[in-house]
């Protein structure tokens, strides 16, 4: 509960400040009128931007890999033996 | 198999920088430029600027309804 009231205060505030920018008039008016949207497109384009760059960077770890087949062999082997059914490819 | 991953992380990239300055020069530095410099013809006209973000966020939000309420469908048939 305590969350959503802390997003919904600094979404009040945020707009508060963007009325403000729009009645004193420091910036001029078209502008004002279009930064909330120039700003989620930002957002929006930066939140790609970072699984883009953590998509090329993940790390695959090709030993752990190969040693975790042969441990799913040793498994499936040991297992067969004891009677377990453990095919399905 | 990581070759793949990595030039769609490269393509994503690529795609969110190229969308965040082709906007922040259309929205921010094109007001400034006269009306005629050659560099207008590159950029459409400055309602586009407002329409096709919105037309993408309504877009974004009817396709979010419809998979949620496609996927409650399915679950609520698999229970009766």
């Amino acid at each position: 509960m305590k969350h959503i009231i802390k997003i919904m205060a600094l979404l009040v505030a945020l707009s508060a400040f963007w009325i403000s920018l729009l009645q004193t008039s420091v910036l001029p008016e078209s502008y004002t009128w279009l930064l909330p949207l120039y700003f989620i497109v930002s957002l929006g384009s930066y939140g790609l931007l970072m699984v883009g760059v953590g998509l090329m960077r993940f790390p695959t770890c090709p030993q752990e890999a190969i040693l975790l087949q042969e441990d799913i062999v040793e498994a499936k082997g040991f297992l067969n033996g004891k009677g377990v059914d453990v095919g399905s490819d | 198999m990581e070759v793949a991953d990595r030039a769609i992380g490269l393509l994503l990239s690529v795609i969110s920088l190229s969308i965040f300055t082709y906007y922040t020069f259309w929205v921010i530095i094109l007001p400034f430029v006269d009306s005629e410099h050659f560099v207008h013809k590159y950029f459409l006209p400055q309602e586009y600027a407002i329409l096709i973000p919105v037309y993408a966020g309504v877009v974004l939000i009817c396709f979010l309804s419809v998979f949620i309420g496609y996927v409650m469908l399915k679950s609520k048939k698999k229970k009766a």
